[in-house]
């Protein structure tokens, strides 16, 4: 459908009255597509390097090019990554943990986006101000507080304690990404329903939450990103290893003088495969949710 | 109206969970180490010999807990591994919250004494056997004469260099500074990177002023420096660091040493794109028993120790280096006893089988007549016991600040930022500032 | 309407949950943090209380203030990259053949962690094998830069990694606020005669204002604590030339046990930024926030 769509465009584009336009057009798309194939190319690469990177051995990760390919792959990389340590826990942790959070964050978080832009009182102003001085503060000020916190109750070496901060720590940049979305959302509909007699809570998961998925997608893929390859946290509140996630998995092979990059870059190949793919359906959500919230305006 | 249900619940159970969270405060948490289920006694003990990079450490040391565990069989020793850089972050952040674990890797010297000054470390001295180990490794983790943690290697740096470079250009060992020198300038003008330096980390270079200092004023003049008997400014220190100056002018050091960290350096000299390395014993598996390395660059490896300067009071068998890790007992451990037994033990065993196993070359003396070793170990603990002298790590020696002012000078230093003389006065200055 | 619309209740249960979050995670530790600043506290033994020193200290501290206007450097470099990544975005939602494909290419790079882009950019500006080098190389230039290792050029080479870093960070926002402005809008302009550029600056601009304010609030404050890939790729060397507020206290804290110090530095970078935010959002105001 989409498809048929961005055909339709690049006709309504390419017809044009003036045949000297349409010359120059040709060109200007001709080198439009050149600068944004050399990004694409930019953007691409590092994921096509870090395969490499995975195949190869430690002499060859230093000193070689990074362009070179792996001169004889070390699957093995890949063989040690997944056997040494329990990577496959660590999966199920990082994946749980990060689902979990995603979902608290962005519940939250629209709660009170709603409540800021949407209700009427007195100290919405002074709530956003918070959530705002709340990103700026620095994450290595709070590691000892929070350790000193979680250890008076009891939630070090308790997952709780990830989900808790990980919820936490992104409400304040949720927000700000809602707010600048809200903002812009047409008011008409939730006036009407409101009229109609619907309740607020009504209003907010039957109109609201559907109406801005696409924007909730975004969030959702930013905050996905964070806690997928985050480790500050885990590393500093966790410490049985039946609680870790695949960020500390890398850990795994940084030694006190050596350091297996090829099983590094390995694990670190491991550890994309999910989020990219949860990452290209989040992305399309962008693009559907804006069709599906259009036909319902 | 099922959704206002779970809204309502759903924001009830976080505001229940952080209140609760926030009004139980200690009550519960303070009896949770010491003991398990089944009444064993638990020691909790943090290493960082994560089984992905450092398989041999970490098996080594996963066979003596096993081997205690049943010999103690009320004991339970659970253990927590971290990389390298975590493990120090997080013993910050445990110390600060008074939440160390009963056993723990420490370095030596400048890093142990505020642990020490804080009472965070239990006293070892009885259980220490002194000569057990090699003489004044013990001292490196001792404070007013006390032990408090029991070293658990020892490092000394040779330099290595590549064989088959060094025939390519004719050259020798170099024997005397003015040899080496002419090894530096014969490989440099056939546009060979002499040496290769990760000087980002900057303990590195740091090691290179301390050898030139110890050849030429003899291993005191640097530490009457440190300890405050002398100065930072003494002629042999200044001559040292212009010795640094004409090495960079001379271009000795691999081009954009101050940017590169010691792993991606190292990968210049496992590429053969130089031909020589000043490091530390604990690279000896690379040229030896790593299965990851080509034998055939192995046998092109060899080592030198650092040449003597004509006129200076060093003497070749002294040597920069030191004992690396340490174990210590935490001082509020409620099983101090039981850890204080099983630290003992596992020094002891790991002495028996850390070099054959792993390559490691502990602080507790050892036996070379049993298990097979390569010829390489077998000449570097030869060197060792017939080590003059051994001058402790520059960094590791000072306070953390002081090491800080030391390093980033070192890396002015090689970078042409200062002169050998503001460089001394730079840290004289820092020295004298903390008496 | 307005009575639904300002229920104290619904309003409570809307906001406390992540209000408590907040202020029990984050607002204790800030406050805890700017405690410790009035102590001298190596994070190890006992703390005493010095009072104000350290804050004093901080303010006459020239090293704070390199890293401050480094920080500074970063967010105005980073503010002026949004329009890069803004322009890329207009061209990706103005559904051009392949914008698809492309959108999703160029988004690739946020999902790489920080450990892994650290290790890519740290190869690529290796003064002797790596690839920026080799490209120099090839144009012919002799004496090719040393790049970390140049105190004069460090922290602008370090600044190439860190905003490319975020290009698909703000890219994806601003496609997402792209895709939100409706097709009935651009219809009309196209029906009254608009081509693609007049259309994308007359229309569509104005529409996601909203959303580019934030951004550039969020690439203020993100640049002002910014510490990942400066730790890891100059640890804020040489000699000091890359070093950024978050990396100058984290080597306070937990390096050199200075807890009070590195406490009172975190203290500090958090005031700045609220200056900045006030200044930003001061400079960002007008009065004519577009609806539809």
């Amino acid at each position: 459908m989409s498809d048929l769509s961005t055909q339709q465009e690049t006709t309504n584009l390419s017809v044009s009255k003036n045949t000297k336009k349409s010359a120059l057009n040709k060109i200007g798309f001709g080198f439009l597509y050149l600068i944004l194939g050399l990004f694409a190319v930019i953007q691409i690469y590092p994921l096509i390097w870090l395969v490499f990177f995975s195949l190869k051995t430690n002499q060859e990760v230093f000193g070689m090019s990074p362009f070179s390919l792996p001169q004889d792959p070390q699957w093995g990389n890949y063989t040690k990554a997944w056997t040494s340590g329990n990577i496959g826990l660590y999966f199920f942790n990082s994946i749980w943990i990060t689902v979990l959070s995603v979902v608290l964050t962005i519940i939250l978080a629209s709660f009170v986006t709603f409540a800021v832009t949407r209700m009427n009182w007195k100290l919405s102003g002074l709530v956003l101000g918070l959530f705002l001085v709340a990103y700026m503060i620095p994450l290595h000020s709070t590691l000892i507080p929070l350790f000193n916190m979680y250890n008076s109750v009891n939630l070090i070496d308790n997952p709780a304690s990830i989900v808790i901060s990980y919820t936490t720590f992104n409400l304040p940049l949720t927000i700000m990404i809602l707010l600048g979305f809200y903002k812009t959302f047409p008011r008409e509909i939730e006036e009407a329903a409101i009229m109609d007699g619907c309740s607020v809570h009504r209003l907010f998961f039957k109109i609201t939450l559907p109406m801005t998925i696409p924007v909730l997608s975004t969030t959702a893929i930013i905050n996905m990103i964070y806690n997928w390859n985050e480790f500050v946290f885990v590393n500093t509140f966790i410490s049985s290893d039946h609680w870790k996630t695949l960020t500390v998995g890398i850990n795994n092979f940084v030694g006190q003088y050596l350091t297996d990059w090829g099983a590094i870059g390995a694990t670190l190949v491991i550890s994309i495969v999910p989020i990219l793919i949860t990452f290209l359906f989040l992305s399309d959500k962008i693009v559907e949710g804006m069709a599906a919230g259009s036909v319902k305006g | 109206m099922k959704k206002k249900a779970f809204s309502a619940l759903l924001s009830l159970a976080l505001m229940g969970g952080i209140v609760l969270g926030g009004c139980s405060s200690s009550s519960s948490s303070s009896d949770d180490s010491g003991k398990s289920s089944g009444g064993k006694t638990v020691v909790k003990m943090m290493h960082l010999w994560p089984e992905g990079s450092s398989k041999a450490q970490f098996t080594i040391v996963d066979d003596i807990i096993k081997d205690y565990e049943k010999a103690n069989p009320d004991v339970d020793i659970q253990t927590e591994i971290l990389g390298n850089e975590q493990y120090k972050e997080k013993i910050k952040v445990l110390s600060a919250s008074n939440e160390l674990p009963d056993v723990g890797i420490t370095w030596a010297a400048g890093y142990m004494q505020p642990f020490v000054e804080g009472n965070m470390f239990a006293p070892l001295d009885d259980i220490v056997q002194k000569d057990q180990f090699v003489a004044g490794t013990l001292d490196a983790f001792s404070v007013d004469g006390k032990p408090y943690a029991l070293p658990l290697e020892l490092n000394i740096t040779p330099v290595y260099y590549n064989k088959e470079i060094f025939k390519k250009y004719n050259l020798e060992v170099p024997k005397t500074y003015d040899e080496f020198l002419k090894v530096v300038k014969t490989l440099a003008d056939n546009g060979v990177t002499p040496i290769t330096l990760g000087n980002k980390d900057r303990w590195t270079g740091s090691m290179w002023f301390m050898y030139l200092a110890d050849r030429i004023g003899g291993p005191e003049a640097l530490n009457n420096a440190i300890n405050r008997t002398g100065s930072f400014e003494d002629p042999a220190l200044v001559k040292a660091a212009e010795e640094i100056t004409k090495l960079v002018d001379m271009g000795a050091f691999v081009k954009g040493f101050n940017g590169l960290s010691n792993d991606e350096a190292k990968g210049y000299f496992m590429n053969e794109q130089a031909a020589m390395y000043l490091m530390a014993t604990w690279e000896l598996p690379n040229y030896t028993t790593s299965p990851d390395v080509s034998q055939e660059f192995k046998d092109k490896i060899g080592y030198f120790k650092f040449p003597t300067y004509e006129g200076g009071k060093g003497n070749i068998d002294s040597y920069v280096g030191g004992p690396g890790v340490g174990l210590f007992v935490s001082e509020q451990s409620k099983v101090k006893e039981e850890a204080k037994k099983f630290v003992a033990y596992l020094v002891e065993e790991w002495g028996k089988r850390s070099v054959v196993d792993a390559g490691v070359i502990p602080a507790t003396v050892v036996d070379t007549s049993s298990g097979d070793l390569d010829q390489m170990y077998i000449d570097i603990l030869n060197d060792l016991g017939n080590a003059t002298n051994l001058t402790l790590y520059a960094d590791v020696q000072m306070s953390a600040s002081v090491a800080d002012v030391h390093l980033n000078q070192i890396q002015a230093l090689f970078g042409g930022q200062t002169t050998p003389k503001e460089f001394a006065k730079t840290q004289e200055e820092a020295l004298a500032a903390e008496e | 309407m307005n009575k639904v619309m300002s229920n104290k209740f619904v309003i409570a249960l809307y906001t406390l949950p992540a209000l408590l979050l907040i202020l029990v995670l984050i607002y204790i530790p800030i406050a805890l943090s700017g405690y410790y600043g009035l102590m001298d506290w190596n994070g190890i033994g006992e703390m005493k209380f010095i009072g104000l020193e350290n804050y004093i200290t901080l303010v006459q501290d020239k090293v704070f203030w390199t890293s401050t206007w480094h920080s500074f450097l970063l967010a105005i470099f980073s503010t002026v990259s949004l329009l890069l990544y803004l322009a890329v975005s207009l061209v990706l939602a103005s559904k051009i053949k392949g914008s698809d494909l492309l959108r999703k290419i160029y988004l690739i790079p946020m999902l790489l962690s920080s450990v892994a882009i650290a290790q890519l950019w740290m190869k690529i500006f290796d003064p002797t094998n790596g690839m920026a080098n080799k490209l120099l190389e090839w144009f012919g230039m002799e004496n090719t830069p040393i790049w970390l290792a140049d105190p004069a050029i460090a922290l602008y080479a370090i600044f190439i990694p860190v905003i490319w870093q975020y290009a698909g960070f703000y890219i994806l926002i601003y496609y997402a606020a792209l895709k939100n402005v409706p097709d009935e809008v651009i219809e009309a302009a196209k029906i009254d005669g608009a081509n693609p550029l007049q259309i994308a600056i007359k229309i569509k601009l104005p529409l996601i204002s909203g959303v580019f304010k934030v951004t550039i609030m969020l690439a203020v404050v993100g640049s002002l604590k910014y510490f990942d890939l400066i730790y890891v790729m100059t640890g804020g060397g040489p000699n000091g030339a890359s070093e950024v507020m978050a990396s100058y206290m984290y080597k306070e804290a937990f390096k050199l046990n200075h807890f009070g110090y590195g406490s009172a530095i975190g203290f500090g970078l958090l005031v700045i930024c609220m200056l900045m935010t006030l200044l930003t959002s001061k400079l960002t105001k007008s009065n004519d926030d577009v609806q539809y």
